[in-house]
This record gives C-alpha cells, sequence and structure tokens, in this order.
C-alpha cells in the first residue's frame, strides 16, 4: 500500500513525468552539464593532469549538490501547500489513506525527477573517472551524499509544507533550514583532510540524516493523523494577538521598533482620503494573514546564523566583510520574493482579482502598491541584518579607516532589494500561480545573481586566455561580484590583482569603472524598466478586460 | 440601461455564449436564468468588464464595456458567483478598502458602511475577521461591497447560492427594496422560481444561445400554446384512450401510468373540447379531464428542453 498502489504517489508522477517539459528540462541539464565537460576536456591526451579531473568532478558535484538543495524544495514545499491552496487537502486526508502513504507519495513523487536527473549525470561522471585521478570509492560516496541529501532536504521541505498554509511561505523557511545545512555539509566533506572527510560522510552524515528523517516522518505522521482545527471553511483563521502570546523566541510588536517599519498597526479607524488601499492593505492585513510563524522563523533563523558569522568573518578577519555582505545578500534573495512573487498571482488565486478589478483603482496603483509593499517588508527584514555590519565598522578601527566602504555595501544591498522585489513582481503578473511564480523569481535570480560567479570560476579555471577584464564584465549583474570588488585591503588592490582578478572593468575605453559602480548604475534604470514591463503585463493580461 | 449586442464568446472550438443579444431597461430586474455551463458568467463577466468578447458589444448606462471599462465600472456593482476575501482583515476594514478603491471620500464612508452593514444584517459581525466567516455571510459581505458606492445597476451572479431558506428569502426581500431604490438588476440564477416574484423580466439561456426572453407575462403567453393534459378514465380503457388522444395531431406525447393519461397538448380551448367529445362518443368513461398548472420549474424545464423556440 505504501508504495505499491499508491494513489497519490501514482497521480503525481503521471502528471509530473508525463509532462514533454520534464523531458525538455532532462535533455537541456544533460546537454549543459555535457558542455561543461567538453570544454574542460584537456586539449591534448598526454596532458592528463588528476587535477583536471578532480577539478571537474568537483564541479559536478558541488553543481548537483546544489542542484539538489536548490530543486528538492521547489518540489517539495509546494505539495502539501499545493493541496491547501487547491482546496482538495481535506479530502485527501479524510480519505482512508494512511498518513504514511501520503507521505511517501508526496516524498517520493517530489523526489523521482530530481533522482532522476542525478542518475542521468553517472555516464559523465564515469567519463571524468576515465580520465583519472579520482577514486571510484570517491564517486560513490558522492552519490551517496547526494541521495541523502535530496531525502533530507525533500523531508524538511515536505515538513515546512505541512506546516504553512501558503506554498511561498513553505518554500522560503525551507530555503533558509536547508542553505545553512548544505554549507555546512559540502564544508565538511570538502576538507582537504581525507580522513576527515572520510569520517563525515561514512560515520557522520548518514546516521545525523536518517535521525532527521524518523524525527520528521513521526512529526508529519501526527499532523496529517490529527490535523489542526481549521475551522468549517478548511482555513485557519489567525488572530495574530491569539497567537503572539503563544510565541516562541522572537515576538513581532507592531507598535515597537523596528517591527512598526515593515508591519504597521492594523487600523481602528477608516483609512484616511487620498491613502492607496492596496498599499494599506497589503502591509497592515496581507503579511500576517498567515500568521506571524513565517516571519518569526525568518528573523530567528537569519539573526542566530548572522552572530557567528558576523565573529568570524567582521570582527576575526576584518577583510572578509565582503562574505559577510554576501550572506545579507543570500538571504534578501531568499526572502525577497516571498512578499513580491505571490503578490497579483494571490490575489487570482484567491478570487479576489475580479472584486479588485471592477473597481475604480488603476493598474498602474495597484502594481506600484505591490511592488511598495514587498520593497518595504524585504529592505526591512534585509537591513535587520546590517546591524552586524554598522557595529563592525563602528569597533574596528582598520574598518572605520575604510568608512566610505560601507556606504557601497548599504548601496549594494539597497539595490540588491530593489531588484529582488521588481524581478519578483514582474514574475508574478506573467505566471498564472503563486508556485510558478516564485521558481520562476527563484531562477532568474540565480541566472543574474549566482550564475555569473559560476560561469567566471568555471572559465577561470577552464577557459585561458580571456583577460581579466572580460571576466569582471560577465559579472557586473551579480551583487555578489560587486561586493567582492570593492578593494578592503589598500594593499590588496595593487599587489593581490592575480589572485582575486581584475576589480575594474572597461566600459567604455578610456574610463574604468569599477564592478561595483556598474552595478549600481545599471539595476536601478533596468528595475524602472522591469517595472514598466509588469505594469503592461498586469495591465492587457488583468486589468483591460480580464485574461480568460 | 444594459444592452447587449451580437455577444459571442468562444474558448478555442468551444463557443460558450453565442451570438447573444440582450436589452434591459432602466428600473428592471432582469432574471438571467439557465443549467449548469450556459453560458450566465460568460456573460455576466463580459458585462462587468472582466472578459474580453470575442465579438459584439456591451453598453452599460450608455458606456461602452469594451471602449470605456473605466466608466461601466463606476456604474455597476458587480457580484462574482465564486469570490474570496483577503485574509486578515476584519468585516469594517474589508468595506473600508472597497469603498476607498471606489473614491468614496471618508466623511460618507463612515456613514454608508454602516448602512450596507445594517442593510445586510451584518452590524453584528462587524469586527469579525472576514475569512472566518461562514459561505452565507461571505455572500452577504460580497453583496454589501457592492453596494458601497450606490452604483445604480447591480449585476448579481447567483446572489443566492450557499444561503438558507431563510436568507434567500431575505436575500428576495432586498433585492425587492433595492428595486424600489430604481436600480437596475441583473441577476442570474439556476431557479427560475426564486426569481419569478420580483424579477419583470427574465431571460434563458442555454448552450451559449438564448432561447426566450422578455417579461414574465409575454413569455407565459408563449407557453400558453403548451399544455399538459391529465385525463383519469375508469376501468381498463386507458389503452384504448391513448390511442385515440395518439391519432390526434394537436397532441405530441402520451403517457399512461394506471387509470391516468398525461398528454402534452398544442391547441385552443375549442380543440380541447373537440377531443373531450371524441373521448366520450367513443365510450369511454372519463372521470376527469383538465389542464395541469404548470409551475415555474415546468416552464424552465420545457424551454430548456428546446420547446419553446
Ligand atoms: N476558461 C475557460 N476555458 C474553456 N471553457 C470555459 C472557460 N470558462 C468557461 N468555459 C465554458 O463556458 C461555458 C459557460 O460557462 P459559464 O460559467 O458561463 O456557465 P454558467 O451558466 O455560469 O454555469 P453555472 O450555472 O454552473 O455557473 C461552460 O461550458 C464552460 O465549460
Ligand atoms: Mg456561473
Amino acid at each position: 500500500m505504501i508504495l505499491r498502489d499508491n494513489p497519490v504517489l501514482i497521480r503525481e508522477l503521471l502528471v509530473n513525468l508525463r509532462s514533454p517539459r520534464a523531458f525538455l528540462l532532462q535533455f537541456v541539464y544533460v546537454a549543459f552539464l555535457g558542455v561543461m565537460v567538453y570544454f574542460a576536456w584537456p586539449a591534448t591526451e598526454g596532458q592528463v593532469s588528476s587535477g583536471a579531473a578532480q577539478r571537474l568532478f568537483d564541479l559536478f558535484f558541488l553543481g548537483q549538490f546544489f542542484l539538489v538543495a536548490l530543486v528538492a524544495p521547489t518540489f517539495a514545499a509546494g505539495s502539501i501547500t499545493g493541496e491547501k491552496e487547491r482546496k482538495t487537502y481535506e479530502m485527501l486526508l479524510a480519505s482512508p489513506l494512511t498518513p504514511t502513504s501520503i507521505l511517501v507519495g508526496k516524498l517520493l513523487s517530489s523526489l523521482t525527477y530530481l533522482i532522476i536527473l542525478i542518475v542521468s549525470s553517472l555516464p559523465l561522471i564515469i567519463l571524468c573517472f576515465l580520465l583519472g585521478g579520482i577514486l571510484l570509492s570517491e564517486i560513490a560516496r558522492a552519490y551517496l551524499i547526494l541521495i541523502l541529501a535530496a531525502g533530507t532536504f525533500g523531508l524538511l521541505s515536505l515538513a515546512c509544507s505541512s506546516y504553512f498554509g501558503r506554498t511561498s511561505s513553505a518554500l522560503v523557511v525551507s530555503y533558509l533550514v536547508i542553505l545553512p545545512l548544505a554549507i555546512l555539509c559540502v564544508i565538511l566533506t570538502r576538507t582537504n583532510d581525507t580522513v576527515l572527510r572520510d569520517f563525515v560522510s561514512i560515520a557522520v552524515l548518514p546516521p545525523w540524516c536518517l535521525t532527521i528523517w524518523a524525527v520528521v516522518v513521526i512529526a508529519l505522521n501526527r499532523r496529517l493523523l490529527r490535523p489542526p482545527d481549521v475551522g468549517s471553511e478548511g482555513k485557519e483563521v489567525v488572530d495574530e494577538e491569539q497567537e503572539m502570546k503563544y510565541a516562541i523566541g522572537v515576538v513581532i510588536d507592531r507598535d515597537l521598533f523596528p517591527d512598526k517599519l515593515f508591519a504597521p498597526a492594523k487600523r481602528t479607524d477608516l483609512m484616511p482620503d487620498g491613502t492607496n488601499p492596496v498599499l494599506d492593505k497589503e502591509l497592515r492585513s496581507e503579511i500576517f494573514s498567515q500568521g506571524t510563524l513565517m516571519l518569526r522563523v525568518v528573523i530567528q533563523v537569519s539573526m542566530i546564523l548572522s552572530i557567528p558569522l558576523m565573529a568570524v568573518l567582521l570582527f576575526l578577519r576584518p577583510e572578509n566583510a565582503a562574505y559577510y555582505v554576501s550572506y545579507v545578500l543570500t538571504f534578501n534573495m531568499l526572502v525577497g520574493p516571498v512578499f513580491s512573487a505571490g503578490s497579483i498571482t494571490q490575489e487570482r488565486e484567491r478570487q479576489t482579482l475580479n472584486l479588485l478589478l471592477t473597481t475604480l483603482l488603476r493598474p498602474g496603483k495597484i502594481v506600484f502598491a505591490k511592488l511598495i509593499a514587498a520593497l518595504r517588508v524585504s529592505t526591512v527584514l534585509t537591513f535587520l541584518l546590517t546591524e552586524q555590519l554598522f557595529l563592525a565598522y563602528i569597533l574596528i578601527p582598520e574598518l572605520r579607516d575604510r568608512w566610505w566602504t560601507l556606504i557601497i555595501y548599504l548601496a549594494i544591498i539597497a539595490t540588491t532589494c530593489l531588484a529582488t522585489s521588481t524581478i519578483g513582481l514582474f514574475c508574478s503578473a506573467i505566471s498564472r500561480k503563486t508556485s510558478v511564480a516564485m521558481i520562476l523569481t527563484y531562477m532568474t535570480l540565480l541566472f543574474l545573481f549566482v550564475g555569473p560567479v559560476g560561469l567566471r570560476w568555471y572559465l577561470q579555471g577552464f577557459a585561458g586566455g580571456i583577460s581579466e577584464d572580460r571576466l569582471s564584465a560577465f559579472t557586473v549583474t551579480s551583487p555578489f561580484s560587486s561586493a567582492f570588488s570593492i578593494p578592503m585591503k589598500s594593499s590588496q588592490y595593487s599587489t593581490n590583482e592575480q589572485t582575486t582578478g581584475s576589480l575594474v572593468m572597461r566600459l567604455i575605453p578610456g574610463i574604468n569603472l569599477p564592478v561595483w559602480a556598474v552595478f549600481l548604475l545599471g539595476y536601478p534604470p533596468f528595475c524602472l524598466i522591469l517595472f514598466g514591463c509588469t505594469y503592461v503585463a498586469f495591465r492587457y493580461r488583468w486589468w483591460r478586460a480580464g485574461g480568460t | 440601461m444594459i444592452e447587449v449586442t451580437h455577444f459571442t464568446k468562444r474558448y478555442g472550438d468551444f463557443v460558450a455564449v453565442d451570438d447573444l443579444t440582450l436589452s434591459i431597461g432602466a428600473g428592471e430586474v432582469f432574471g438571467f436564468i439557465g443549467p449548469n455551463g450556459a453560458g450566465k458568467s460568460t456573460t455576466i463577466r463580459f458585462l462587468a468588464t472582466l472578459l474580453r468578447p470575442t465579438s459584439g458589444e456591451g453598453k452599460v448606462a450608455g458606456k461602452s464595456v469594451t471602449k470605456d471599462p473605466m466608466g461601466v465600472r463606476r456604474v455597476i456593482g458587480y457580484m462574482p458567483d465564486d469570490f474570496g476575501v483577503y485574509d486578515g482583515m476584519k468585516v469594517w476594514e474589508f468595506l473600508d478598502f472597497f469603498a476607498v478603491a471606489y473614491e468614496i471620500p471618508r466623511t460618507y464612508r463612515k456613514k454608508i458602511i454602516g448602512q450596507v452593514l445594517e442593510l445586510l444584517d451584518l452590524t453584528h459581525k462587524r469586527d469579525d475577521y472576514v475569512n472566518g466567516l461562514s459561505k452565507g455571510m461571505k455572500q452577504r459581505l460580497c453583496l454589501a461591497k457592492t453596494l458601497v458606492h450606490d452604483p445604480p445597476v447591480l449585476i448579481l451572479d447567483e446572489p443566492a447560492s450557499g444561503l438558507d431558506p431563510r436568507a434567500r428569502l431575505e436575500m428576495k426581500a432586498l433585492l425587492n427594496e433595492l428595486r424600489g431604490m430604481g436600480k437596475t438588476i441583473l441577476v442570474s440564477s439556476h431557479i427560475l422560481s426564486e426569481l419569478a416574484d420580483f424579477c419583470t423580466s427574465i431571460g434563458v439561456i442555454e448552450r451559449g444561445k438564448l432561447l426566450a426572453a422578455g417579461s414574465i407575462a409575454d413569455i407565459t403567453r408563449q407557453l400558453r400554446q403548451h399544455r399538459v393534459l391529465k385525463v383519469r378514465v375508469i376501468d381498463d380503457s386507458a389503452e384504448r384512450a391513448a390511442s385515440i388522444l395518439r391519432d390526434e395531431e394537436n397532441v405530441k406525447t402520451v403517457e399512461v401510468f394506471d387509470q391516468t393519461l398525461t398528454a402534452e397538448f398544442h391547441g385552443h380551448e375549442d380543440d380541447l373540447a373537440r377531443l373531450l367529445g371524441r373521448l366520450i362518443s367513443a365510450g369511454i368513461g372519463v372521470h376527469s379531464f383538465s389542464e395541469d398548472d404548470l409551475s415555474l420549474e415546468e416552464v424552465f424545464m420545457m424551454i430548456t428542453k428546446g420547446i419553446v423556440n
């Protein structure tokens, strides 16, 4: 019953795997890996160095590992919230299916595709093996870790999916939990100390993963068997004051600083004239409509992570401030889209769009309000993490001397907030479902922010002959590389150029602009144009005589 | 007040609404009836400026639905058949939100929100969260929302679905009251009897085609041609009576059940009298010969079966 004839599993597998999209994606994936191997292949046969094979293998492993960490949640985090959003959750619970078979069905169906992707890379890995320099046991170990990671990440996302009402919340919390775990896992299994590496990946990871599996499965089983009381319409009515009484840890108080920056207090009386009702609604009602759980988890996890990072990156080695900034940027990349990517699609999913569209509100007003609300929440949440930066710049003389870099860092963070919100809103305007909009947003952000950094790393390692200037020109879309392009040591700028790469790119002949300057100058107009596109998409897709 | 001319909507090959032409005068209450999937909501969404027509034109209060949607939105109150509410909002906040969206100044808002809550009997729910309301309550809230800007035209898609019998009666009374205030109302339903009491005219739609439209009196007059005849006979002469009825060209179908015959009859009173004479002269013991009163439901069934052109 649990595996064979499991209706949940069969239905989802049919829906997911039958689509031509699935095959196309797999093809693109394998082709992409193939191209990578092709270009990295040593040019002359005699020159086979174990280094190249090792590096390629590392690239493969890391790439796939992060693929698992990024893709497992996209499938799993929506699997139960999706049922809730479609209002089929209660039907499923009321059916004679046991919670275990629902769970197994959901988990396997969300992971099957991922596992197919991983397995389809095996031939290419074998090719690397033929190059020599890699042990078979190492390959086996890598795949063991990948499968364990897929299971663990999938289950954790499934747990989030069960605890939250909306896919977007479940997705972001999954990422927040999974990415630190993933990075920890990579650090542990990639150390140069082979003994430690083997010990960790064979004796430490599997038992820990299995423990996590067991705990999550038991908790989920309990939840599915005795679902919390959600009222007659299958939707929970969250009363904020009630919830606050039982909250653990951080409590959000709308009347206090800094919480009131992103969550102004609820109104006690009618709105004043001239208020943009959509903006007011978004800020005062929508943020907490699903309860404060998601926000509290996000704030707590990010704060807890920021403390050790601050100690290591800002206080022990101040020249690594860019890494701390990268952490803040990553946080924004994860959390920013939650508030914008769902804002238009959710109106549709909740069937309130019809009500909104028949009012006298102009499309520009609606879209603008949505952007401002999303931007405000994500900026405030992100800037909560910059407290540590301020602290470091005040306390550490080395940083204090270079105070102007703080301003650039803050500008980069602010620009990133703008970019994530605008991109999220655009994706929301062109998608039909929130889950699609979220994934589209994450893909775009990965492509713009992380892709260039990876590409640069790859090109540096394998394709010689591209000048450093050209390489850094690739990365102007990435806030990460612009953060790293800020010279932190005055000496570094002149002497370390070979290792850190050129910090300058030649955009216009004769004028050297650092990467960060191009980034800061480029994004605001880009966002403006994207906002224009969002407006046009919303206007012609929904506002003007409806979509369907 | 509402004019639809040659409205057609296609989804791919499927024709949801086919060349629909319709006109509703000011102050009328127009009942739009048809079975599931007939195309009622499609037409209504078109009038509410939410749907692009494949072809055709619509006018509400003289404003074109396709060319001046803002003008139309200003004068209509639209209630969808299926709608959601915002989470985390209280009833008064919800109404305030829409009142602001309709650009009503604050001083009026206070008064108007109180009034519509009163009108829809929701005053005691003023401070409840909207997503915690029951379905019928939400229905009433949505109607309250359509009234905040006091539109002269109301377009209501199945306002009574999901309401209990008492609330249905109240809804009827409310619509009557709104009619008394001089509003033009377009209301759809599958249930004719729900509409008949207060509608001044009805339109029947099936499979995207408008089968009949006009005042209730017009439609019943059209139907007067079609009578259902009930004949009761004594003893075992039922079969013989049936064969006589079947010979008659005015009679369409005959059903025999025990000693009762039910026949569909086309024609006037004198044809009926002649038919009775024939039965009696054939020596059949007729002990009752009567015309059945058509209930509205039966009218609906007959129309949607295509008996009326
Ligand atoms: N987006 C769509 N794509 C394809 N067909 C559609 C779409 N929307 C509606 N239809 C079809 O158009 C027809 C008319 O639908 P409509 O919703 O207008 O019916 P209705 O009269 O309101 O029915 P009900 O009484 O069930 O509400 C239906 O057959 C439906 O299947
Ligand atoms: Mg309908």
